[in-house]
């Protein structure tokens, strides 16, 4: 968590400095003047490059949700205590949330500073922004939720999570989305980066909303089956 | 609907559940995969009993425990602790007993208080008798000594003293207690096994073990399991006499073996001899006594009696018997 914020506060000072450069730069000109703008300037890259970030955070904390307890067989204990397989899942996968909520609330004093020396302060789109890398923070989460409960212990976790999520990742980049072929366009409509891009400007949309709860939801309802049947194997 | 399910549900608490017995196991069969872990097996346990579930290991001892905490579904069969099915209501079941697996694993970097009062939010103790209920748990288990250690750093027994404390927290009127003294030192045995028979009485204890004699030291009746199937069930003095097919008679003389031999072969009763050296094992018949028949044709024969003493089969032999039996038959 602390280096999550150290980074964080590390890129934004990085895009902080290196905007105020150039645009004291661009001030000079008055046509550029116009074009000048915190939020695509500061706040979008630094969201963008944030989500990589969080690819790398989070898979270490998904990652012992469940293999820990397999490894160690605490888990025999747990399921013969009596709380239901849904609420073992909704109480690793929150206090699991609570952790990138704390990560991105630790990054808040950033924008304030921010605000405080620019001239306008729109928060709107910081919070679109900060809406939509939580939601990706939260789908990482769940899918890490779901192979954790699928492998057997924690190295083999981690690594297939980082897999599975540079393999969404990735999807938008298989077939050019542009190149007019459907394919491609399915391809990057399942990419999980390519629905950050609209939070970031600011922008809230359905369909970018609607991708991220159902790839939670897919997720969890995949988990508790995985328990389930996991389960019934014995 | 609502009314006739209260209705039906105060009916069997009131009458039905006062004379279902604690725990009934019913055909209870598990598979794994293609494996047979556990296969058709039936028992019951009374209140207040301490039964012992006896068996080598890989028996499916472990594996019915399981089914009985509800870790996992039986392929077959039902379980019914005190009335309520694990199939059909897994949680008030799980709510009734306290379990401790064999090598029992806990949150090893949690403080003892700390893992205590977790526990006992999570299986529903009332926040106003929660601290009530640690203390009571901390002296029954004479924790008080470790609470503020981490769990991981303690020793194996108070290790299993925590395990204990876990599964006693909510205080259920039934525990199950997997190899409950396996990996301890004789004194720390000894104290888990006091800890065990004192709670007898107000509760109903199932206990699996492989060492015989603590099924004769702590428990009141006995089920011995081996290859997934039942082979004995009864009380531990009835599984003694009813599976000792015959008594046996150690004596000492000296002088010729055979005719010695000759001389016990003419006693009624007498069903076969062994010779060890000057050592004679003697299978009788179980319901006749025939040593002073014995002592008598040794003596008339003008051997040296030197002694004579009946072995009763101990529990470690009838359970050896019954395993290499249950094998033998396999090999037929």
């Amino acid at each position: 968590m602390v280096i999550f914020t150290a980074i964080f506060g590390f890129l934004f000072f990085r895009n902080l400095t290196y905007y105020s450069e150039l645009s004291y730069q661009l001030m000079q000109n008055p046509y550029y003047a116009q074009r000048v703008d915190l939020i695509l300037g500061v706040f979008a890259p630094l969201f963008n490059s944030n989500s990589i970030i969080l690819l790398m955070v989070i898979p270490p904390i998904s990652m012992r949700l469940f293999a820990e307890e397999k490894k160690s067989r605490t888990i025999e204990l747990l399921f013969t205590y009596p709380v239901k397989d849904i609420q073992i899942v909704m109480g690793k996968w929150l206090a699991a949330i609570t952790i990138i909520f704390l990560m991105l609330l630790l990054t808040a004093p950033g924008p304030f500073m921010a605000f405080t020396f620019a001239e306008s302060s729109e928060w709107g789109p910081i919070l679109a922004g900060y809406l939509g890398i939580f939601l990706m923070g939260v789908a990482f989460l769940s899918l890490g939720l779901l192979i954790s409960a699928l492998a057997e212990n924690q190295i083999v976790a981690i690594i297939v999570s980082y897999g599975a999520l540079l393999g969404f990742w990735f999807l938008g980049w298989v077939v050019e989305p542009d190149s007019g072929k459907q394919i491609g366009k399915v391809l990057g409509e399942l990419s999980i980066i390519g629905h950050l891009t609209n939070f970031v400007k600011g922008v809230i949309n359905t369909t970018d909303l609607m991708y991220y709860l159902l790839f939670i939801f897919t997720s969890v309802f995949l988990t508790l089956r995985v328990l389930e049947s996991k389960r019934w194997r014995g | 609907m609502k009314f006739t399910r209260f209705f039906s549900r105060f009916v069997s608490t009131f009458f039905k559940r006062e004379l279902e017995k604690v725990i009934k196991i019913e055909n209870v069969t598990k598979m794994y995969g293609p494996t047979v872990a556990v296969q058709d097996i039936s028992f019951q346990v009374e209140k207040g009993e301490i039964l012992g579930f006896l068996g080598p290991n890989g028996a499916g001892k472990t594996t019915t425990m399981r089914i009985i905490t509800g870790y996992f579904p039986p392929t077959d069969g039902n379980v019914y602790v005190l009335g309520y099915s694990i199939l059909s209501d897994p949680l008030e079941v799980k709510r009734r007993i306290g379990y401790v697996p064999e090598n029992p694993s806990m949150y090893n970097d949690m403080k003892v208080l700390e893992y205590l009062k977790f526990i006992g939010a999570i299986k529903d103790v009332p926040k106003s008798q929660l601290q009530d209920s640690i203390e009571k748990t901390v002296a029954l288990c004479a924790l008080k000594s470790v609470t503020h250690k981490r769990i991981g750093e303690l020793s194996r027994g108070f290790q299993q003293r925590v395990a204990l404390g876990q599964a006693l927290i909510n205080d259920p009127p039934v525990l199950v207690l997997d190899e409950p003294t396996s990996g301890l030192d004789p004194k720390q045995i000894h104290e888990i096994r006091m800890l065990i028979k004192s709670m007898a009485g107000e509760r109903t204890i199932i206990l699996s073990t492989h060492i015989l004699p603590e099924v004769s030291m702590t428990c009141s009746k006995v089920v011995i399991i081996n290859e997934g199937q039942i082979t004995a069930a009864g009380s531990t003095e009835e599984i003694g006499r009813n599976l000792e097919r015959s008594h046996q008679i150690e004596i000492m003389a000296e002088g010729p073996a055979e005719k010695i031999i000759d001389h016990i072969r003419k006693v009624k009763g007498v069903d076969n001899v062994i010779n060890q050296g000057i050592n004679y094992i003697v299978d009788v018949d179980k319901d006749s006594d025939v040593r002073a028949e014995i002592a008598k044709s040794i003596v008339t024969g003008d051997f040296d009696l030197l002694e004579l003493h009946t072995r009763s089969l101990s529990l470690e032999d009838v359970f050896l018997r019954l395993v290499t039996e249950e094998e033998g038959g396999e090999a037929r």
